[in-house]
């Protein structure tokens, strides 16, 4: 297949997305064979090759809503939105807002989040290396000038709050554990990193991604938990900072002077 | 410095200290190693040689060059139906 320089750009993606427009002018296939027919075989594979590229991403999501379904869904998405940049590690970034307005899938209202977890895992998955602060030197801080220090975050550092316990959907899916019901009445905010090699997920108490956020953002520790306290009443900042130590979230903490 | 500002500045150095202290012991009790070998399709922890990525990408039960976190010291000790755990990538 051949293509003329100048095809119009709009015309191909508009005639790659909709099985019932003709190819794009200046879309020509040798050996005489007809262009329609060469075309639909190329429509096909990128369409099967995004799908496909969002199955690997959300697996969690296709697990819970099933094969079929979440082709079907995820074809809709790709129909909808293709890559905006060439590298398909960011592709997936709208899924999660595509899900939840998405009709079919309202029966599971936690699949948006899911989604948004499994995104930020993957994103995890794909941040600069960065060496976590050690704890020695963690300790080695003057405790009474904390509540004014900043802390430089590792760059696989996400967060996802949602009113549904998605860490443990999560988990639950990804173990090889028998699985047990989860009971979905309880919010979870997850926490994403990557210190080394591997993906942890784990949760922190309700108010800790407002915590994080603050944080990211270059602020104090005592504005973070002014944050998070508005969150959350009873914000459990030792359980938060535990979390975040033994997960290498922090890379560099500075104590002003 | 107010009192509300001191009240915050004890609490967060407090957080800390304690925070701290149950990290290292946390830590300790989590020592992990890389286990060749014992992952089943699809559940391994990281990169799985030419053609796959990363976790939970392994393509067939017990792939010899892709690993999980087992607790340390346990890795070599895993009887798998196709051999032992390695510390190191082996061929089946």
């Amino acid at each position: 297949m051949t293509t003329s320089a100048d095809v119009d750009q709009s015309a191909f993606v508009r005639a790659l997305l909709d099985p019932e427009l003709p190819p794009p002018n200046g879309v020509e296939a040798s050996h005489g064979f007809a262009p329609e027919r060469r075309f639909a075989i190329y429509r096909n594979n990128v369409c099967v090759g995004l799908v496909d590229a969002l199955a690997e991403r959300f697996p969690i999501c296709l697990q819970l809503v099933g094969d079929e379904f979440f082709r079907a869904m995820a074809q809709c998405y790709v129909r909808e939105r293709l890559p905006r940049t060439p590298m398909l590690f960011e592709y997936g970034d709208a899924f999660a807002t595509f899900v939840s307005d998405f009709e079919p899938a309202r029966a599971l209202p936690y699949l948006p989040d899911v989604a948004r977890l499994e995104y930020a895992v993957g994103q995890a998955y794909h941040a600069a290396d960065a060496a976590p602060l050690p704890l020695e030197l963690i300790r080695a801080l003057p405790l009474d000038r904390l509540e004014s220090a900043t802390a430089v975050l590792h760059p696989s550092t996400h967060v996802v709050a949602s009113a549904y316990p998605i860490v443990s959907i999560w988990r639950r899916h990804m173990s090889d554990d028998e699985m047990t019901p989860v009971e979905l009445e309880h919010s979870e905010e997850a926490l994403v990193t990557r210190p080394e090699l591997a993906i942890n997920v784990s949760t922190l108490p309700c108010g800790g991604s407002a915590f994080v956020d603050v944080l990211r953002n270059g602020r104090t520790f005592g504005e973070a938990m002014n944050a998070a306290t508005a969150v959350a009443a009873d914000f459990k900042l030792t359980d938060c900072l535990r979390e975040l130590i033994l997960t290498g979230a922090f890379v560099a903490l500075s104590v002003a002077q | 410095m107010s009192d509300k500002k001191l009240c915050a500045a004890f609490a967060i150095a407090g957080a800390f200290a304690t925070a701290v202290a149950l990290a290292e012991t946390a830590k300790a009790a989590n020592d992990q190693e890389k286990c060749f070998g014992v992952s089943l399709k699809g559940k391994n922890d990281c990169a799985a040689g030419p053609g796959t990525s990363c976790a939970g990408t392994s393509k067939t039960n017990y792939q010899g060059d892709a690993w999980k976190y087992v607790p340390k010291g346990t890795c070599t000790s895993i009887v798998t139906p196709k051999g032992k755990g390695s510390l190191e990538p082996i061929s089946h």
